[in-house]
């Protein structure tokens, strides 16, 4: 079951265990530039506003009510990165492993292949979560990821215009798989305790042109996590999956009746005021490769060149930038008594 | 159940015995309230504090907010308002739920519905 709380997709498996909650937000960030140089990971803005399809279905096209799920409102060539994490028990510093694909456009974004319902293992194409923190966008080659950026559906730019040659579908796409129970209470058990237990925008019109697809922008340093737990981890005759539409934000106050979100600062200017960018890495797990399909896609700017189109604006290099290192929990030191 | 003060002392300590920041002087200088007038609440010699101060409370011992108003006896506004709008369909609403187990209340709560795609 899917719920939608505080702009966040709670995604629970009560019947699995009672771990098993998975939850998904969507942060606005910088759109790194387009240069072809690779970028440290950009700093989350806050959440994007989320609202029920169904809420608004007579503004929406009939499609995206067929679809159901829910949507978000971003602006053309503006950035983001789905944010990962998950429960955990009570007593035990373990959080509860999920399999979590993520399409865009139904393109998957690991492996550039077209969407299907389960689970792939060879080539792998779903994160394991909490071990993948987030993702930023499709995954290109090892350690490299092109950002998600919004483009409008129908101009050619999307990752799923360039593959399918289509422009059906648009939005993210995500399902949601969660480690067997037996195997989650395995590792609790092999696990140290935290503590000792003993101690479109108009009602008579509405139409496709709100809609937003996600296509390939900067390259940003990114590794994508091998599975460390094994495909026959997942409880693959249990999944939840929901579809996120993306609205043009110009579109978003109509469509909601709720105010639209100011535009994210430029990453020169951020980059100006000295905040930092981050980088993230697990030395313990593995980076998967990235996908040819998706490596051959042309990014927005190679696109716009192709198209003879205007080029993106706020796309000069950023040369240089503060970087934070982030270690992943497992490495974080644990200050005591003292 | 706990009371309401015997509730925010253990959850208090039992952070403490971690980190000693959540003493009771300086939890109460977070949530802005005097370290007397604190211990008194974890005494249960003062009455719950008002919905802002459990809030805080709730915010700084990682509480979950609704469980310590409900301890305190208390139901927070934005609940009320929602059944203010709505007082007799929320009424027999709870009172229907009142025998229902957690595993069926969480299957009546609203999903993001699935459709076609």
């Amino acid at each position: 079951m899917i719920e939608l709380k505080n702009d966040e997709l709670l995604i629970q498996f009560p019947d699995v265990h009672e771990d098993a909650v998975c939850r998904v937000d969507f942060q606005r960030t910088l759109r790194i530039p387009d240069d072809n140089r690779d970028y440290p990971l950009p700093p989350g803005l806050g959440r994007f506003s989320v609202e029920h399809v169904e809420d608004h279905s007579s503004r929406l096209p009939a499609a995206w009510v067929e679809r159901g799920g829910v949507l978000l409102p971003m602006y053309q060539a503006e950035a983001l990165w789905i944010n990962f994490s998950s429960g955990s028990s009570s007593r035990r510093s373990i959080s509860y492993p999920f399999a979590v694909k993520i399409a865009a456009g139904k393109i998957n974004a690991v492996t550039g292949d077209e969407w299907a319902n389960g689970l792939a293992k060879d080539p792998q194409d779903y994160l394991v979560v909490p071990d993948q923190p987030w993702l930023d966008g499709f995954c290109v080659q090892k350690g490299l990821i092109r950002q998600f950026v919004a483009m409008p559906m129908g101009a050619g730019y999307t990752a799923e215009e360039q593959i399918s040659g289509f422009a059906a579908h648009g939005g993210i796409q995500i399902i949601v798989y969660p480690m067997k129970r037996d195997r989650y209470e395995k590792l609790v058990n092999r696990t140290t305790p935290l503590f000792d237990p003993d101690i479109c925008y108009s009602l008579a019109d509405p139409c496709e042109s709100v809609s937003m697809g996600l296509a390939p922008g900067g390259l940003m340093r990114q590794e994508i996590y091998e599975d460390k737990y094994g495909y026959d981890a997942w409880d693959t005759s249990r999944s939840s999956r929901c579809f996120i539409h993306i609205l043009n934000s110009a579109q978003w106050e109509i469509v909601t009746g709720k105010s639209v979100p100011r535009k994210p600062p430029s990453a020169a200017d951020y980059t100006k005021a000295a905040l930092p960018w981050f980088e993230y890495y697990d030395e313990k797990l593995c980076p998967l490769s990235g996908a040819k399909s998706l490596a051959g896609l042309d990014s927005i700017g190679a696109k716009s060149v192709k198209l003879s189109e205007k080029p993106l604006s706020e796309n000069a290099p950023i040369p240089e930038q503060k970087v934070i290192q982030i270690n992943s929990p497992s490495h974080q030191i644990k200050e005591g008594n003292w | 159940m706990l009371h309401f003060g015997e509730h925010i002392r253990q959850a208090r300590e039992a952070l403490q015995e971690q980190d000693r920041t959540f003493s009771l002087r300086q939890v109460a200088a977070r949530v802005g309230i005097e370290p007397a007038y604190l211990s008194k609440i974890e005494r249960g010699i003062f009455q719950p504090p008002s919905e802002d101060v459990i809030v805080k409370l709730a915010g700084v011992l990682g509480e979950d907010k609704d469980v310590l108003l409900a301890l305190a006896g208390k139901l927070s506004s934005d609940l009320q308002q929602i059944i203010i709008q709505r007082p007799k369909l929320f009424a027999e609403l709870l009172r229907q739920l009142r025998e229902v187990p957690d595993y069926a209340i969480l299957r009546v709560v609203r999903e993001v519905r699935d459709g076609q795609w």
